[in-house]
């Protein structure tokens, strides 16, 4: 304690009396340090984050329910609706039949009855525009043409990648229909049935659910899939702010409604080589932040030992004159821990001050996902600990090293 | 009475045919409440026999006996702890701690005393009045002429109440005047307090207030000047 308190003193008074601008920049590059710990690892889960809010946003919404695992769809869909209809806390919801049909374009110009036809398979999507408009903005992400209109039949939204001026891109990954524009003609076969569509709209979105899947009105997609029972295959809920997935989830089990179908929160409905994606890039942003870490403990490192060695004969006299050798290391420790702190809450108060909300409101475009800083307090507290042990001893070697040297060396000057 | 007995010391630095052998073979009494200077020419060994009666080096031969302790048997982590309980030093160049005011620089090996903080200031700014620097209590050294630092060092060095005090050329920083108060007050703190001194100096002036003078020459003692009747009871 007494070692504390004189080490304390010492390190205090040096830092007070040191070059303001040396300060300053010794906590700048702390700071950097910091940032640049919570920063790429931030960034590359947000990556994944980002994803994940487009995924819940335009396509799962906070809870899903599907069919149970022995069934084939949603039981008693039209009830269920009814019971969803009668709990406040659900803001929108959309009810989604789902299958997959052949489609067809260019069958009118095609004159060689031999040659190759235009075809692709595509996801079907039967939705209620207005519901589903209302749940997913789904209308926000056509990129030609119109959105389906209610009181129209005989109209389809297609994803993106069957188009072939967009699925170009990704080189034979995806079959892709050949200069279709709003306004052409579309033919859709399943089982056996072929029923004629005018392309409406082309939907575009870094959620890949939407542009792999063609969208019509459920009515028609029940005629041609021969639904007529209504039962649906999967049903999104948009929740109010004031509750959470897990509490909703909650009141829809008590309400029985998991005797019809299954009911996941959004977290829960993930696939999990997505959760597995952000968990391995939390690890590489840590990796590569680890790099920062040692850049850091050497700067750290080479500021303490400067500082140790242009005080060398000080310390050889501060020895000399009785004062224990742990307490001198303590002020230098005491120093490392300083530019630390002052370092990691500069950082932190950026982060969580200016970088999230910033990154929440500019999220960052990548093409398959717009990136959001993720900053959990936890694991910047677990980053930040890291951060602080290892400048602490960053601070104490150099330390150790110049004041375990010969006393009566250290007051001359000699080597 | 004597405080410091050193039989044979021997200093040697370097190794194999590199070897300097800076002390040979030197036997030396110091008796409480002496006031002795070490003088002589420069290589003459001066300094490092000062060292090793002040438990900052180890003799390559020989033993010190401070105050009953056998000091070259002692650790390092003993040696320090004997050197801050029992010893006081003035340096030549002040070696006050630039960072830490008059106060805290007086203070620091007090607290390592185990004197709390209150007490620890009370002595320090009685030090500090008694080298005649009262109301710089906050100054930092660079705040203080060369002759004020070294004046805070002797604080620094008598606050504790040492069993001796060595002081290792400590006016060869200075002008006269400051160099002549310097030494007034390590004569003033041996006649009035009875403080065992031990100094080094090459300026013969300066010793002329000591009880004894050793004189050095090539890592002997060539001769001793007894300028005072200490030690032969009538001091």
């Amino acid at each position: 304690m007494k070692a504390l308190r004189i080490g304390f003193l010492l390190g205090f008074r040096q830092i007070q009396r040191a070059n303001f601008w040396t300060t300053t920049l010794i906590i700048f590059v702390m700071m950097l340090t910091f940032l640049n710990l919570i920063a790429v690892s931030g960034i590359l889960v947000g990556l994944i984050e980002g994803s994940e809010r487009a995924l819940q946003k335009k396509s799962l919404g906070d809870i899903v329910l599907t069919e149970l695992a022995d069934e084939d769809y949603i039981l008693e869909t039209t009830s269920i609706v009814k019971v969803l209809e009668t709990f406040p806390e659900i803001t929108n919801y959309s009810v989604r039949f789902k299958g997959s049909a052949q489609l067809e374009a260019n069958y009118q110009e095609r004159r060689d009855l031999s040659g190759e036809r235009d075809i692709v398979t595509s996801s079907i999507t039967g939705i209620d525009p207005i519901q589903e408009d209302n749940l997913s903005a789904l209308s926000e992400t056509l990129i030609e043409g119109e959105y389906l209109d209610p009181n129209e039949e005989g109209h389809i939204l297609l994803g993106a990648y069957f188009i072939d001026r967009y699925a170009d891109g990704f080189g034979d990954v995806f079959e892709a229909l050949e200069d279709v524009y709003p306004g052409d003609s579309v033919r859709m076969t399943q089982n056996g049935i072929t029923k004629e569509f005018i392309v409406k709209g082309i939907v575009s979105s870094k959620v890949d659910e939407i542009n792999l899947n063609s969208f019509i009105p459920e009515r028609e997609f029940r005629r041609l899939f021969g639904r007529f029972d209504r039962n649906a295959d999967q049903i999104v809920l948009r929740l109010d702010e004031n509750i959470s997935p897990e509490e909703m989830k909650q009141l829809l089990i008590e309400a029985n409604l998991d005797d019809y179908a299954k009911i996941q929160t959004f977290q829960e409905s993930l696939p999990k080589f997505l959760i597995d994606i952000k968990n391995t890039f939390s690890l590489l942003g840590t990796m590569i932040g680890s790099i920062g870490l040692v850049v850091a403990s050497i700067t750290i490192f080479i500021i303490i030992f400067i500082n140790a060695i242009s005080r060398r004969q000080q310390i050889g006299i501060l020895k000399g004159i009785g004062i224990d050798r742990h307490v001198i290391q303590i002020a230098y420790v005491l120093q490392a821990a300083f530019y630390a702190l002052a370092g990691s809450a500069l950082g932190a108060l950026i982060t969580y001050g200016f970088l999230v909300g910033y990154f929440d409101r500019n999220p960052i475009d990548f093409p398959f996902s717009d990136g959001i800083l993720v900053a959990e307090p936890l694991g910047t507290l677990y980053r930040f600990i890291i951060l602080f042990i290892i400048t602490l001893f960053a601070g104490f070697i150099p330390a150790w090293i110049i004041v375990k040297q010969n006393t009566l060396n250290s007051i001359l000057g000699r080597k | 009475m004597s405080i410091i007995t050193a039989k044979n010391i021997h200093r040697r630095f370097g190794e194999g045919n590199l070897i300097t052998h800076v002390l040979k073979g030197i036997d030396i009494t110091v008796e409480k409440g002496e006031f002795l200077a070490i003088m002589g020419k420069s290589g003459a060994g001066k300094s490092t026999l000062m060292y090793q009666l002040s438990v900052l080096d180890e003799p390559s031969e020989g033993e010190v006996i401070i105050d009953g302790t056998d000091v070259v048997q002692l650790t390092e982590r003993e040696r320090t702890e004997f050197r801050l309980r029992t010893l006081g030093y003035v340096f030549q160049n002040y070696a006050l701690v630039p960072d830490l005011s008059a106060e805290e620089n007086v203070m620091i090996p007090l607290l390592m005393k185990d004197y709390n903080w209150q007490t620890a200031k009370q002595i320090a700014h009685a030090a500090i009045d008694g080298v005649g620097l009262a109301g710089k209590y906050k100054n930092l050294p660079a705040e203080l002429s060369g002759g004020e630092q070294q004046r805070v060092s002797i604080a620094r060095a008598i606050a504790g109440k040492p069993k001796i005090l060595f002081a290792d050329e400590p006016t060869a920083n200075l002008d006269t005047v400051s160099g002549t108060q310097v030494i007034d007050l390590i004569t003033k703190v041996n006649k009035e307090d009875n403080q065992t001194v031990v100094m080094v100096t090459h300026e013969r002036e300066y010793a002329m207030g000591c009880d004894r003078i050793i004189h050095m020459k090539d890592g002997l003692v060539v001769d001793i000047e007894q300028l005072t009747t200490f030690g032969r009871g009538e001091h």
